[in-house]
């Protein structure tokens, strides 16, 4: 038999032969097997007592809370709505999962340039910086609860009323006033806007917004920088107002819908993932529509607009549901995403590593160096040394 | 059906694999381990990454194999790191015969077998189930008869309806 390749068939004809009174031995399927495995196969089946061992183990696993961290334990509206969908080759997982070892048996048995000196790389949390209009700042983090009267937060997310529940009147809101948020490095937050839009900010990402929206008037918010991924309450909930998101460069048109942008300091580019729905993107002298998965990549170099079709935007924007995964993606740049999370510093003493790329994901609460562990595996790195805030790459 | 088409699990049929597979896949994993924290957390990453990959399946039957196998590889992955950390615990040699290709393949077959039959079993009226359960456990008809207090010809008949009820869910045996 091939690997584990026949196990339904041959569980299932074995079950049938037992239940009906039948020797299994005499199975065509069990031919292929060694004799003691046979014998293992049986005694394992009809024994009471393996029976009952198996029965106390199972009864030990909780299946429930396994389920909850699988899909993510937190909101699973992701997970809801799309189907789960086709493609890609069994064995290119397996690979994943297991084989890089295969090929890396070599170094992987050998104890070598591992070396933690002090453990300061940190995992990073919910925690984010509120400038209020009048340009005081408040702090929020996990654990530390916030309330204004218009604003409540547990520290993991701040939601803004709506304006019925504000205590807004109509003139009062004449002059709206706006909020700014900041996720430090080694951040992330959520925000609930007064129009129930709701924006997953990650690390290093400022946003400004105002508290409240005029009815039926366009809704407006600055993604001063940084990342974030909108779900944006329908035009048809507000009067069909639409919903503009701007940045230093472009200007994205929105009705209802599912997107990410990223558009940080050091890089010079911005890439919008349309995940659902449909935007518009503008630029000074361009202008470009999105259909869902698909990317535009905006260079801020050449002004010029490059749109990917096909894209797997779970792979884009799963950051928002607690995990990174990389496809084909350079060590070099993979370092960069890590780096505003675990708010570190990357230093490549090999230069030859930076461009070696890598499939993969993780969850982003694995401490740093469960990570490296895995890339050390897939011969991505040799080794690294990490002190104070600093990893360096051998 | 269709045998060319690759097999696409939908959401509800992954939730029903995982409700139906995690806990043998767990106790798989355990096989290597030997512990069951680090087998679930081995289980729980292979079911994340089936799910984030969207991979699919040359055919339903492909599934459980594939599973298994994945398990088995992160199993292992998890004993070479274990290695690497505490060189003194994991003898290298137990490692390599761990490695062997077919180590334990039995123990999946068993798993599989017998979750089968456990859910065969609770379709039954319970003293059904019971006859059967002890014709499994290698009890002869007069055994059985002996110890639920009931005649063999009452044995014969569990039996009997048992395996017809048997033929209408393990499909295969309709062909024959």
């Amino acid at each position: 038999m091939d690997n584990l390749d026949k196990i339904k068939p041959l569980a299932e004809k074995i079950a049938a032969s037992l239940i009906k009174d039948e020797t299994p031995i005499d199975l065509e399927e069990f031919d292929t097997l060694t004799e003691d495995d046979k014998k293992r196969i049986l005694f394992g089946v009809t024994n009471k007592n393996k029976r009952e061992e198996r029965l106390q183990l199972k009864n030990k696993l909780n299946k429930q809370k396994a389920w909850e961290k699988i899909t993510g334990n937190k909101k699973q509206s992701y997970f809801r709505q799309k189907p789960f969908n086709y493609f890609t080759i069994a064995a290119s997982i397996v690979i994943l999962l297991g084989i890089t070892f295969l090929l890396n048996k070599n170094n992987e048995l050998q104890i070598d340039t591992i070396t933690i000196a002090e453990k300061n790389i940190e995992i990073g949390t919910d925690k984010a910086i509120l400038t209020l209009e009048d340009a005081s700042e408040v702090r929020l983090e996990k654990g530390q609860a916030y309330q204004s009267n218009n604003a409540t937060s547990n520290g993991e997310k701040i939601i803004y009323l709506p304006i019925e529940q504000a205590g807004h009147t109509e003139i009062g809101i004449k002059e709206i006033a706006y909020n700014i948020i900041t996720v430090p490095r080694g951040g992330q937050f959520k925000i609930e806007l007064s129009d129930g839009t709701k924006i997953s900010l990650n690390s290093e990402t400022q946003l400004k917004y105002p508290v409240a929206f005029n009815d039926g008037k366009t809704r407006q918010v600055e993604l001063v920088y940084g990342e974030a991924y909108f779900d944006v309450s329908s035009s048809t909930n507000h009067k069909g107002a639409k919903f503009k998101v701007f940045n230093q460069s472009q200007e994205i048109e929105v009705l209802g819908t599912e997107f990410n942008i990223k558009a940080y300091k050091d890089e010079t580019n911005i890439y919008t993932t349309l995940v659902e729905g449909k935007v518009a993107i503008s630029t000074i002298d361009k202008n470009q529509i999105l259909i869902p998965n698909q990317q535009s990549n905006l260079n801020l170099e050449t002004n010029n607009i490059n749109i990917t079709t096909n894209i797997n935007t779970y792979k884009e924007v799963s950051w928002k549901d607690g995990k990174y995964s990389f496809r084909k993606k350079t060590l070099k740049d993979i370092m960069k995403t890590l780096s505003r999370w675990y708010d570190m510093e990357v230093r490549f003493e090999n230069k030859e590593v930076e461009d070696k790329t890598y499939m993969g994901s993780f969850n982003r609460n694995s401490p740093i160096e469960d990570v490296l562990l895995s890339f050390k595996r897939s011969n991505l790195l040799n080794g690294y040394h990490i002190k104070d805030k600093t990893l360096t790459i051998n | 059906m269709d045998q060319s088409k690759e097999y696409e699990l939908t959401l509800k049929e992954y939730e029903n694999f995982f409700n139906r597979r995690y806990k043998s896949l767990c106790l798989f994993a355990n096989e290597y381990v030997n512990d069951l924290d680090d087998s679930e957390d081995i289980v729980q990453n292979v079911f994340i990454k089936v799910w984030e990959d969207k991979v699919s399946f040359k055919s339903k039957d492909k599934i459980e194999s594939f599973f298994y196998t994945a398990v088995k590889n992160k199993s292992l992955d998890f004993l070479r790191s274990k290695y690497v950390k505490n060189v003194n615990t994991y003898p290298l040699e137990d490692l390599e015969a761990l490695q062997t290709e077919n180590y334990n393949l039995p123990e999946a077959v068993i798993l599989e077998t017998s979750d089968i039959i456990e859910r065969e079993l609770k379709a039954l009226p319970s003293k059904a189930a019971k006859a059967i359960r002890l014709s499994i456990e290698n009890y002869k008809n007069k055994e059985i008869a002996e110890e639920m207090n009931i005649s063999i010809h009452t044995v014969k008949s569990y039996k009997k309806e048992s395996y017809q009820k048997l033929r209408k869910t393990l499909s295969f045996l309709r062909i024959v």
